[in-house]
C-alpha cells in the first residue's frame, strides 16, 4: 500500500509526552504502526502519515469507526452519543478520533491505499440559484481560487458573517489535480432549516459564502468492477459525481444507479442522469423508484422504497461488484444490510450517510 | 520544589477559612478576607508564564485530592455551624456565608472541574462525586460534550454571545445546560436501549448523590444548616462558575466549530490566579487536551488576553463597565487573531450586538448581516 504523508491545516498532532512507552498496534491484514500511550489513535496514525479513514475528526461523521479487537482505551466522550449504533457498541465498534490508546491494540481497519487531498478554507460567491422539482436547490458556486476534490466528496459551506454550516455533497465530477473555481451542490429545501430554509426563499446569487473541504472518502474505489449506485433525494449528487468519474476511468464496466424520490413530482436532477447516460451509451442503467406515487397515476415504473429495487432480478452480479450509497441514515443502513444479505461483501460497500444536523 | 509548595496556598486557605468560621463572629469573614486580599493583590502582578515542574506528578495529586476532600469537609463543617446556631450575629452569618461561597467557588469548583476530566478513576469518581458541591452532577456530560465540542458557537449554552449582559446569560445558560443534559443523556439510554429509570443511566444515580449530599448536610446541621449549605453551593460555586464561563470565551468566534484553536479562548495568566484556579484560567491549554493535568498546561503567552479575573468577575456585574473593556479586547481579537472567515463572522456579530463602529468597513459589513441566515 501506498502511504502520503498528511498534514492537516488547523491540526495538531496529539503531544507525545517524552516518557510516554509506545503502544503496538496492529491492524488485521494491513502493517502495523505504533502510538504513543494516551495519544488518540486517529490523529497518531494521520500524523504518522498512515492514510487512516477519516472524515470530521471530532466524533460526529463515524468515518474512523474501527473494531476493536483487544486492548483497552479511553474515548473521550461516551461513543452511545456518537454515530456508532447498539449493535456496533456490542461488537467492539469504536471511533478512532475519540479513543486515547491505553495499551497494545489489535484492530479492524481499511486503511486506504489512496492519495488525500487536504482540506483547505476558500472564499466564493453563490453563482448560480435554482429550483428543481421536489423543492431541491441547483446550488453553483464560483470560488476565488481553484479547489481540488474526488468524485463522492464532500464540503461545509458556511455564508459570510454566519455560524450557520452546513455539509453537502459535489455533484461535479473530480475536476483534476488543476482543480476547478466553479462547484455545485444539490440542496434540499427544508423550510424552517437555518441554511437550507435560508437559501430555498429567494434567489441568493451574488451572496458571500466560505467553503471548507474537501472532506469524505466514500468515492475511493479504484477497482475496475460494475458499481451499483444507490441514492436517495439529494444522495444523488455524490452518486453523479462518483458515476461519471468511473465511467471515465473504467470503460469496461458498466453503472446501475437505483434513485428514489418520493412521487414523480419530485423526480429531479434527470437531466443529468441522462448527461450521464450519453457520456457512456449503453452503460449506465437508470432505476428511478417512487415510494408515495398515488396509485393509478400513470406512472409504469418502479414503486416503493430503494431497497424494493435490491434483489437478484437486478441483473447484477452483486458478489463481485462496488456498491456506492448515499442519502438518509435509515435508508443507507437498511441498503448496507440488504446488499450484505445479497452477498456484497461489506468492505465494498461505500456509504455517505446523510445525518440531521438541527436546524 | 518551590512549584508543588505554591498549590499548598489552597488547602491553607481552606483551613485558615474554616477556623474563621470556628472562631465565629468577625472571624468568619476571615477566609473571605484574606481571599479577596490575595486576588486584589495579585491583580497588580505581571502575568506569570512559567512551566510547572512535572517530575513528581503524585505529589500535585494528592495535594488537590486533599483540596477536595477538604472541600466537602467544609461544607458539612458549615451546615453542623449553622445547625448549631454558632453565627450569632447578622454580620456573622452573612460573613460565614459570603466566606463560603467565595472559597466554594475559588478553591473548591476549579479541583472537581480538574478531577472530572482525569482519566484515572480515582480522581474522575473524586471529581464526579465532587460535582453535587456545585449543586449540579449532571454537569459533567453537557461540560465534556457540549462545551468542549461546541466552543465559542452559540450551541454552547456556556457561550456569551457579543452584546450579551451576565444577567441575560445567566438565564440563558441554566435553561440551555438542563435542555441540553436531557437531550444527551436521554440520546445515550436510547441507544443503549434502557427505560429512563434504569439504574445503570448516569443520571439515575447522579439524583442519588445528590439526594445523599442534602440527606448528609440535613443530618448533620438539620434544616437551617442543610438550606445554609445548599444556598452556599447555588450562590457561591454554582452561579459563579457561570460568570467565570461568562468570562472566558466572552464574545469570541470559530469558523472551524468543533475544531478548537488558542485563539477561541480568553486566559487570565495572573500568578495568585492562576494557583488558586488550580490553572484552569490558563484556558487555551485546557481545551487543547482537556485530559491534560493542570500542571502540565503552558501558558498561552501569544493568546488572546483578558484583565486580571477578579477585575474581570466584578466589571461583569455592571454591564457598561464589562461593555467598555471587553468591546475594546473584541476589537483588538478581530485584527489580531481572527481568520478572514472568522472576521466576517465577527462583523456580523458586532451588528447583532449593536457594536456595529467596531467593524472597519461598516457598509459592507452591515450588506453581509442583512442577508446572512
Amino acid at each position: 500500500m501506498s502511504v502520503d504523508t498528511l498534514t492537516v491545516p488547523g491540526e495538531t498532532r496529539a503531544p507525545t509526552r517524552e516518557d510516554a512507552r509506545g503502544c503496538r498496534i496492529a491492524v488485521a491484514s494491513e502493517r502495523g504502526f505504533t502510538v504513543g500511550r494516551n495519544e488518540l489513535l486517529l490523529l497518531s496514525a494521520l500524523g504518522q502519515g498512515i492514510n487512516y479513514p477519516h472524515s470530521c475528526r471530532v466524533g460526529t461523521c463515524g468515518r474512523c469507526k474501527t473494531r476493536l479487537v483487544s486492548g483497552r482505551i479511553s474515548p473521550l466522550v461516551d461513543f452511545a452519543l456518537s454515530p456508532l449504533t447498539n449493535r456496533d457498541l456490542k461488537d467492539g465498534y469504536i471511533l478512532a478520533c475519540q479513543a486515547k490508546v491505553r495499551s497494545d491494540l489489535e484492530i479492524e481497519v481499511g486503511l486506504l491505499d489512496h492519495r488525500v487531498t487536504l482540506p483547505r478554507s476558500i472564499v466564493g460567491e453563490i453563482s448560480g440559484w435554482r429550483i428543481l422539482p421536489g423543492g431541491v436547490i441547483d446550488l453553483r458556486l464560483a470560488l476565488e481560487e481553484p479547489l481540488v476534490f474526488e468524485a463522492g466528496q464532500y464540503a461545509a459551506l458556511a455564508v459570510s458573517g454566519s455560524f450557520v454550516r452546513r455539509s453537502f455533497s459535489f455533484y461535479d465530477a473530480a475536476p483534476g489535480s488543476d482543480g476547478t473555481r466553479e462547484v455545485g451542490f444539490l440542496v434540499k429545501h427544508l423550510p424552517g432549516g437555518r441554511f437550507s430554509g435560508w437559501l430555498g426563499r429567494q434567489d441568493r446569487r451574488g451572496v458571500r459564502i466560505w467553503l471548507e473541504g474537501p472532506f469524505g472518502q466514500m468515492g475511493l474505489d479504484d477497482t475496475p468492477r460494475h458499481a451499483l449506485c444507490v441514492a436517495g433525494g439529494t444522495g444523488i449528487a455524490p452518486i453523479l459525481s462518483i458515476a461519471e468519474d468511473r465511467l471515465r476511468r473504467f470503460p469496461a464496466e458498466g453503472i446501475t444507479i437505483v434513485f428514489g424520490v418520493r412521487t414523480r413530482a419530485d423526480l429531479f436532477a434527470l437531466d443529468r442522469l441522462e448527461r450521464l447516460s450519453g457520456l457512456a451509451p449503453g452503460r449506465v442503467r437508470v432505476v428511478p423508484l417512487l415510494s408515495h406515487e398515488p396509485a393509478g397515476s400513470g406512472w409504469d415504473g418502479a414503486r416503493g422504497l430503494v431497497t424494493a429495487a435490491l434483489d437478484r432480478d437486478l441483473g447484477i452480479d452483486l458478489p463481485e461488484a462496488s456498491a456506492f450509497v448515499c442519502g438518509a441514515l435509515p435508508m443507507v443502513e437498511a441498503v448496507e444490510t440488504r446488499l450484505a444479505a445479497l452477498g456484497m461483501p461489506r468492505g465494498r460497500i461505500h456509504a455517505d450517510k446523510f445525518e440531521p444536523s438541527g436546524l | 520544589m518551590l512549584d508543588y509548595a505554591k498549590y499548598l496556598l489552597s488547602p491553607v486557605l481552606l483551613a485558615t477559612s474554616a477556623y474563621g468560621l470556628w472562631l465565629g463572629g468577625p472571624h468568619a469573614w476571615l477566609g473571605f478576607g484574606i481571599l479577596i486580599g490575595i486576588l486584589l493583590f495579585d491583580a497588580f502582578l505581571e502575568p506569570d508564564h512559567s512551566v510547572r515542574d512535572t517530575r513528581f506528578p503524585w505529589l500535585y495529586d494528592g495535594i488537590v485530592s486533599v483540596q477536595l476532600i477538604m472541600g466537602f469537609a467544609m461544607i458539612l463543617f458549615y451546615a453542623w455551624l449553622v445547625g448549631q446556631g454558632h453565627f450569632e450575629t447578622t454580620a456573622s452569618k452573612i460573613g460565614g456565608f459570603v466566606t463560603m461561597m467565595f472559597t466554594q467557588f475559588v478553591i473548591v469548583a476549579p479541583v472537581l472541574h480538574e478531577m472530572f476530566h482525569r482519566e484515572n478513576l480515582f480522581h474522575r469518581w473524586l471529581g464526579r462525586i465532587g460535582m453535587v458541591m456545585i449543586f449540579d452532577p449532571w454537569r459533567e456530560i453537557t461540560h465534556v460534550v457540549t462545551h468542549h465540542i461546541h466552543t465559542v458557537t452559540p450551541d454552547d449554552p456556556d457561550y456569551a454571545r457579543r452584546g450579551e449582559n451576565l444577567y441575560r446569560h445567566l438565564a440563558k445558560t441554566f435553561a440551555g445546560q438542563i435542555a441540553e443534559s436531557y437531550h444527551l443523556e436521554r440520546r445515550m439510554w436510547t441507544k443503549r436501549e434502557r427505560a429512563w429509570w434504569d439504574p445503570r443511566n448516569a443520571w439515575v444515580w447522579r439524583v442519588g448523590i445528590l439526594a445523599g449530599f442534602v440527606g448528609l448536610l440535613w443530618l448533620i446541621g438539620g434544616g437551617s444548616g442543610a438550606l445554609a449549605g445548599v444556598g452556599v453551593c447555588l450562590l457561591g460555586p454554582r452561579i459563579l462558575l457561570e460568570i467565570f464561563n461568562y468570562t472566558q470565551h466572552y464574545g469570541l468566534v470559530t469558523a472551524t466549530p468543533g475544531r478548537f484553536e488558542p485563539r477561541h479562548t480568553w486566559n487570565h495568566l495572573t500568578p495568585f490566579v492562576r494557583l488558586l484556579a488550580l490553572e484552569i484560567t490558563n484556558h487555551t491549554g485546557h481545551h487543547e487536551d482537556s485530559y491534560k493535568p493542570f500542571y502540565e498546561l503552558v501558558p498561552d503567552r501569544t493568546g488572546p488576553k483578558q484583565p486580571q479575573f477578579l477585575i474581570c468577575l466584578l466589571l461583569a456585574f455592571v454591564p457598561p463597565l464589562w461593555f467598555m473593556m471587553i468591546r475594546e479586547k473584541l476589537h483588538h481579537w478581530d485584527r489580531h487573531y481572527a481568520t478572514p472567515q472568522e472576521r466576517e463572522i465577527a462583523e456580523a456579530e458586532n451588528i447583532r450586538a449593536g457594536w456595529g463602529d467596531l467593524n472597519e468597513r461598516p457598509s459592507l459589513a452591515q450588506a453581509r448581516f442583512a442577508v446572512a441566515p
